[in-house]
């Protein structure tokens, strides 16, 4: 799939293979004896915990040791105050996914200035720039999930229905772009569709949120939400309502994957490749460390992913087999 | 409505202004001291304004009731009393700016002094204006519904792909200029204008993404640089004295005009050296065989763009390398007469043909050190911009908060409180038939939009 997303400034993205490491690099790198540090905004979700592994596991493969990951849990002053400690340890880069669009931008910037290269995921704090206070954003397609979701979702819909869409009530540029591709895939195929925005301001309010959206608007006839961990509270809620509504997201999270195998109210996810996206990652800050030259924005395209394809994208995705639930879920296993 | 045209009717038949039209221009003095930083407490609007105590304490408490200082704050105790610290209040509106390429769209919301706060980017065909007008709007709308208090918009900034031929002496637009073929039909500042309520300029992206540059990028603080944009058109923008050079009509740097020649053929630079071009040799290597990359990108995709040339070439594709050289030395040409004529500090390079690949910078460098006087290149350094379309986007928002607070037009709107009530703006309004607004009355506020909207 090629990417249709610009990146956060307005860049074309660049593919992975953009920063391939040859074996002299490898031993480049090796020769360097590199110290990394990983700053992610949660390590709660199967998403974070995948990609983490494609950056420890290639890091590895370059002698890079990783020194800390740190969970960040959502939180902008966990991330100042890990952002601060890691600058005292004197790294040789931090990679980090910025919680927010603003008060966590100076110490971003503060990483850069102390000479430490920094490598952000999926999100770029408004004012940083490419080569300037960071060296590269890593992410997957956004726009493009959204897009997908869209589609999956599409097929879902009655005429004239109308549509929740439950976003993140943060700025942050990769639900940002989720939810903006989103909205323009419905209203260019599915004018017929009406789209009825809320949005969540933590995961425990997702839930919440859906209960408001649907008292409101009770014609809405399917859901998209903007990634898997709210939505597992989306599901529930859906549920205790007595209400069966078709439901879209991103991410092949553990609980999402099983109820599409299974039938349930998830009907398609926009997947990423995490543990890919771990590796490009890893890839692209031993590229910027060895002072080649970095694209601004590695992208990696997104997944769409149904029932009829859900076991290949689980083992595609999570790197193992898909769990016996979603094997008997999709009748390939019998069950008991 | 023309600047200037006001001030002069304001004017007393023996040339001294009344006293009602002083008070208004000392307001708008100290308001843009504060709000350009050259003071920042009352004792030093009172040095660098030249004010008395009570001028300065009347003006401050107007400004305060009109929302556009405060005075919490308190700065550091030099001996005695820790003076209050005057701000200009940045947050009291919005600004929205909007670029436009031939095939990318941009919006950003940027506060008063035209920091950009939140920015949003995609593809786009333009060649259908209708849909692209509605997209523009589409995504204001989405860019507002993000902000939780739903300021006033004060004002739209959009960036363009063409020289923009508008009036120099026009504070704002009414109607849309014509900027590419059969834009000035295209309704597009007429339907901002009615949809949001708010005033609306139009700048080329070569002047906004200078601009952009000199604000925010690699020209902050200089006193002369070049900016040279390589996309489907090659445009110049100028930097001299620290401020942007306009020219007589705002047509500068239509470098892309010029003919150069390659081999047997001669062109315009657009045509020889601009993503055209690189697009169709291309295509032509992939077609006979000469570049294996393209080849398999054209399979795929069954289309080639300029920006799958310049990424061939970034991965070592022999062809691409080569278009891309190409394209560099006939652009190093232009620019090292502009370098020689000049003698400009900084050489930016931007546009997604300049921006996705190393090798148009290098041929581009090796051109110009190789054909300027040592005496231009002994401290010339040309780098690549690294503010892609956010350069337009900051910009556009700076030449945005210039115009509001343009002394003449501020003069205009200061005493209502708000740009939006300009007499002259919401006599506009009227005429185009948006609103029951009559002159006098109290406009709408731009819309608000609920945090659960469609």
């Amino acid at each position: 799939m090629t990417i249709i997303g610009l990146g956060p400034h307005g860049e074309r993205a660049s593919p992975p293979e953009r920063v391939t490491l040859l074996p002299q690099d490898i031993a480049a790198a090796r020769a360097k004896g590199l110290r990394i540090a990983l700053v992610m905004h949660t390590l709660e979700s199967d998403w974070s915990r995948h990609l983490v592994q494609g950056v420890v596991g290639m890091m590895g493969e370059c002698g890079a040791i990783v020194i800390d990951v740190v969970d960040c849990n959502f939180s902008p002053e966990a991330q100042i105050a890990a952002l601060r400690r890691l600058c005292d340890e004197k790294p040789d880069a931090i990679v980090s996914l910025p919680v927010d669009n603003t008060t966590v931008a100076q110490d971003h910037i503060a990483v850069s200035n102390a000479g430490i290269k920094l490598v952000l995921i999926d999100n770029v704090p408004t004012g940083m720039l490419p080569g300037k206070d960071y060296a590269a954003l890593v992410s997957v397609d956004n726009y493009g999930l959204g897009k997908i979701a869209a589609e999956l979702l599409s097929d879902h819909l009655p005429a004239n229905a109308s549509t929740g869409l439950l976003g993140y009530d943060a700025d942050f540029f990769a639900v940002n772009e989720r939810e903006i591709a989103f909205s323009q895939s419905m209203e260019r195929n599915r004018p017929d569709v009406t789209v009825r925005t809320a949005r969540f301001s933590s995961l425990d309010d997702a839930g919440e949120q859906t209960r408001r959206m649907l008292a409101d608007y009770p014609d809405v006839a399917g859901l998209f939400v903007v990634w898997d961990t709210p939505c597992i509270d989306v599901i529930r809620m859906v549920s205790e309502l007595k209400l069966t509504l078709p439901i879209t997201t991103v991410d092949l999270g553990q609980e999402v994957t099983e109820n599409l195998a299974k039938g349930g109210a998830v009907v398609g996810i926009a997947g990423q490749r995490p543990f890919q996206q771990g590796e490009a990652i890893a890839k692209t800050t031993i590229t910027a460390l060895l002072g080649r030259p970095c694209p601004d924005w590695v992208a990696l395209p997104g997944l769409a992913v149904t029932r009829s394809n859900v076991i290949e994208c689980y083992q595609s995705v999570w790197r193992k087999h898909a769990p016996r639930e979603i094997l008997v879920g999709l009748d390939v296993l019998r069950p008991g | 409505m023309k600047k200037g045209q006001s001030a002069t009717n304001r004017s007393t038949g023996n040339g001294r202004p009344r006293s009602s039209e002083a008070a208004t221009a000392s307001l708008v003095d100290v308001l843009n001291l504060v709000r350009l930083g050259h003071a920042g407490t009352r004792q030093e609007l009172e040095r660098v304004g030249e004010y008395g105590r009570a001028i300065v304490a009347d003006r401050l408490a107007t400004l305060k009731d009109l929302g556009l200082v405060d005075e919490n704050a308190t700065g550091v105790a030099t001996g005695g009393r820790a003076p209050r610290l005057v701000q200009f209040m940045k947050d009291r509106a919005r600004l929205v700016s909007v670029t436009l390429d031939q095939s990318a769209v941009g919006v950003g919301l940027a506060d008063l002094s035209g920091k950009l706060l939140s920015e949003h980017h995609e593809m786009i065909d333009i060649s259908d204006q209708s849909a692209t007008v509605d997209r523009i709007c589409a995504l204001i709308n989405w860019l507002l519904t993000r902000q939780l208090d739903a300021p006033d918009l004060w004002g739209i900034s959009i960036s363009v792909p063409g020289p923009v031929l508008a009036n120099p002496g026009t504070s704002f637009l009414l109607k849309t200029p014509d900027f590419l073929p059969n834009w000035d039909s295209s309704g597009l500042v007429e339907t901002l204008t009615d949809r949001f309520q708010t005033l609306v300029w139009i700048h080329s992206n070569v002047e906004t993404m200078t601009m952009g540059e000199l604000h925010g990028g690699a020209g902050i603080g200089l006193q002369s640089m070049l900016f040279v944009k390589v996309g489907q058109r090659i445009g110049a923008g100028l930097v001299s004295d620290g401020h942007p050079y306009h020219g007589a009509a705002g047509a500068v740097g239509l470098i892309g005009q010029l003919p150069v020649t390659y081999r047997d053929s001669t062109g315009t630079l657009d045509a020889m050296a601009g993503a055209e071009m690189i697009r169709a040799r291309g295509l032509e290597a992939a077609k006979s065989g000469g570049s294996p990359h393209l080849d398999d990108t054209l399979a795929r995709g069954g289309d080639l763009t300029a920006i799958d040339v310049c990424q061939a070439a970034q991965m070592g594709d022999g062809a691409c390398v080569e278009i891309l050289m190409q394209s560099g030395r006939l652009i190093g040409g232009v620019v090292a007469t502009l370098a020689n004529m000049l003698n400009p500090q900084l050489i930016v390079l931007a546009g997604s043909i300049a921006q996705t690949n190393d090798i148009l910078l290098a041929s581009i460098r090796e051109t110009v050190y190789g054909a300027s006087h040592p005496l231009v290149t002994r401290d010339l350094r040309i780098l690549r911009s690294q503010m892609s379309n956010s350069a337009a986007l900051l910009g556009a928002a700076s030449i945005a908060a210039e115009a509001l607070f343009d002394p003449i037009f501020l003069k205009e709107w200061i005493g209502l409180g708000t740009p939006t009530r300009n007499p002259d703006f919401v006599q506009s309004l009227a005429a185009l038939g948006s609103s029951s607004l009559q002159s006098g009355e109290t406009p709408p506020p731009p819309p608000k939009i609920s945090r659960t909207t469609t």
